[in-house]
């Protein structure tokens, strides 16, 4: 056969070849895409971002690799406290492995605690700019953890996390979205007992939500399990707020088992006042305590010192 | 009869000592050191732990990270090396044969030239599929070693923090899933296939190409061809009313029927990061493999079938 000849039938038939297989091709890659065994196509901004080599490396199917390798650069702008580099790290990373939920949490918690803690330190910065630094840097670890919950709605872990974030006295305090992160990690059925616990700690301190907090409290609190000592307080303190007219120190015997608990669980929520739980009931029940279990005057924790209310909106006043 | 059954087993026989022949020749090129390579990677993977952000009773979420990290680690060497020794050896061996006379004196017998390409090619998957057994092995043992040290971990850890049974095996579960896994050695064997059409290709442009620096050189192009076409492919269709002209969406049309589309096997991408692939999944994604190595080696002979000398 001549040459060019078989050429052509060569090429007729890898063209035909070709043909069969996109009938069952397409519909197996949009079928694996649907099960979530494929990721979608790496955009091509990040392909320009990630460098030729990585791209090459990215394109021939190691994705994970580029983003494993991504992540120890970004662990050293970490260490050199370069913040928008590490953002922007961060996003190529998210972008070659999205289902990583590692990756999200890391990212979001190196934004919005370790870049808005170094912020407070930059002594180089008026106060004025030192606080936006901290608020955007914040802001971005939100955003970020929010993205990552949007992109990945069965995994618990990213909503947790940023509910935490949320609830956080020392950051920028959003309770209704804190309760609302933690209600989605918890309804995955995969997320741990502490986020439905916090779920409720987050709703009893949002104004017209009380009554839903205690419901919940109740249900969590009727299993030994979730008696901690923060959730046994917020309990008290809805049941004393739903009905005033309880006796407060019987009551506080009924939920902590005894009088000495009751007064060291209820001393030391009274104490933390930065993180905004409601007292209703406390004060009382503590007095009455504190007479029954004949404590000093001098160990009254109405002696205690109180944590500082300030706001952190008020670090960076006049400093 | 008796003569008429003989003849596959013949064939059968005929190529399995071709494949045995090219399969000793291409480990005789002590291909196996790079195993040591591999084991380096596997250990160094271990030692980068880094911190991160976790919950109050985040306990397991540390070790779940580390096995990725390793799998992660380990595929993607594997990767790398079975592309390579698949392209690589396969473009050796026509050429090798050539100067070493060994082509002629086989073609002179009476071995038909598809006995000869399928016994070459089975003899370089054969040595893919061996070096990445042995890679496996590592990996699974690197990868139980660790695991076994994650849930005791997690099991200590969860009782003292008076989690009950039903927490503990639910984390047990996740943790387990990130462990040695059905998914994961079906991830090793999309490696296989991926290398395994890779190494085909290579035999269908040996069977025209004069020289095995060609031959490694287009084989690469059309792997990364492979990875990208199908956003190649996306762009001229769907940018048809963009201004994108007739001739570039047919010629986009040729290049995505003519080469292999690989993003098929990122299959692994999803099983590092622990998602499940169920045995259907992988019997069309073996099928799909089966398909182009199938269609590569019959180009192949066609194009050697008549090849002078």
């Amino acid at each position: 056969m001549k040459a060019y000849r078989k050429h052509v039938i060569l090429a007729l038939g890898l063209l035909a070849a070709g043909g069969l297989r996109m009938s069952w091709e397409a519909p197996l890659t949009r079928e694996f895409r649907s099960d979530g065994l494929l990721a979608k196509p790496v955009a091509t901004g990040t392909r320009e971002k990630i460098g030729q080599t990585s791209a090459a490396v990215a394109l021939g199917g190691l994705r994970t690799l580029v983003a494993t390798f991504l992540n120890l650069k970004a662990f050293s702008h970490f260490e050199a406290r370069e913040w928008g580099e590490l953002a922007e790290t961060y996003d190529l990373i998210v972008d070659l492995a999205p289902n990583t939920p590692y990756y999200w949490t890391t990212g979001g918690w190196h934004l919005a605690y370790n870049s808005a803690s170094d912020s407070l330190t930059r002594t180089d910065l008026p106060a004025l700019r030192r606080r936006e630094a901290w608020r955007d840097s914040i802001c971005r670890g939100r955003a970020f953890y929010e993205r990552g919950a949007r992109l990945n709605p069965g995994e618990p872990s990213i909503n947790a996390e940023l509910g935490t974030l949320l609830s956080n006295p020392n950051k920028l305090v959003d309770f209704p979205a804190a309760a609302a992160a933690y209600k989605a990690a918890a309804d995955t059925g995969k997320a741990l007992p502490y986020v439905r616990r916090r779920e409720c700690l987050a709703l009893a301190r949002i104004p017209g939500r009380e009554n839903e907090a205690l419901e919940m409290a109740r249900q969590l609190y009727a299993d030994p399990h979730n008696r901690i000592p923060v959730l046994c307080c917020v309990l008290f303190a809805m049941e004393c707020r739903a009905d005033p007219s309880k006796n407060p120190m019987k009551l506080a015997i009924s939920i902590f088992g005894d009088a000495r608990s009751a007064h060291d669980q209820l001393g030391d929520y009274w104490v933390r006042v930065r993180e905004r739980f409601p007292l209703d009931g406390v004060a009382s029940a503590l007095k009455n305590l504190e007479v029954i279990l004949l404590v000093p005057t001098d160990e009254s924790v109405f002696n205690r010192s109180l944590q500082p209310k300030e706001n952190p909106d008020d670090w960076f006043r006049g400093r | 009869m008796t003569a008429r059954k003989s003849i596959p087993f013949s064939r059968v026989r005929r190529v399995a000592v071709i494949a045995g022949h090219a399969f000793t020749q291409l480990v005789r090129m002590k291909v196996f050191y790079f195993l040591g390579f591999f084991a380096v990677i596997g250990i160094a993977s271990n030692f980068f732990n880094l911190p991160q952000q976790s919950g109050p009773e985040a306990l397991g979420d540390n070790g779940m990270d580390l096995l990725r990290l390793i799998k992660s680690w380990s595929l993607g060497p594997m990767t790398l090396f079975s592309v390579v020794m698949g392209i690589v050896s396969t473009a050796l061996l026509l050429p090798k044969d050539v100067e070493d006379r060994t082509l002629y004196t086989i073609l002179a017998k009476p071995v038909p030239r598809l006995d000869y390409l399928a016994g070459k090619l089975l003899g370089v998957l054969l040595l893919l599929f061996v070096s990445l057994a042995l890679m496996d092995l590592l990996m699974v043992i690197m990868l139980q070693v660790r695991l076994s040290i994650v849930l005791e971990v997690q099991a200590s850890l969860g009782q003292s923090r008076g989690w009950d049974a039903a927490a503990i095996e639910s984390l047990k579960q996740d943790t387990l899933a990130q462990g040695p896994t059905w998914a994961l050695q079906g991830a090793v064997a999309a490696v296989f296939i991926r290398s395994a059409i890779m190494a085909a290709i290579a035999l269908l442009i040996s069977t025209f190409s004069s020289s095995t620096l060609f031959t490694t050189v287009v084989s690469f192009l059309i792997y990364f061809i492979g990875h990208f076409q199908a956003d190649a492919r996306d762009f001229y269709f769907e940018g048809g009313e963009a201004g994108t002209s007739a001739a570039s969406r047919y010629l986009a049309m040729s290049v995505s029927l003519v080469f292999p589309d690989f993003q098929l096997f990122n299959v692994i991408d999803a099983v590092i990061q622990g998602k499940t692939m169920e045995l259907v999944q992988f019997v069309k994604l073996a099928l799909a493999g089966l398909y182009y190595v199938a269609v590569y080696t019959i180009a192949s002979w066609f194009v050697f079938s008549d090849k002078e000398f």
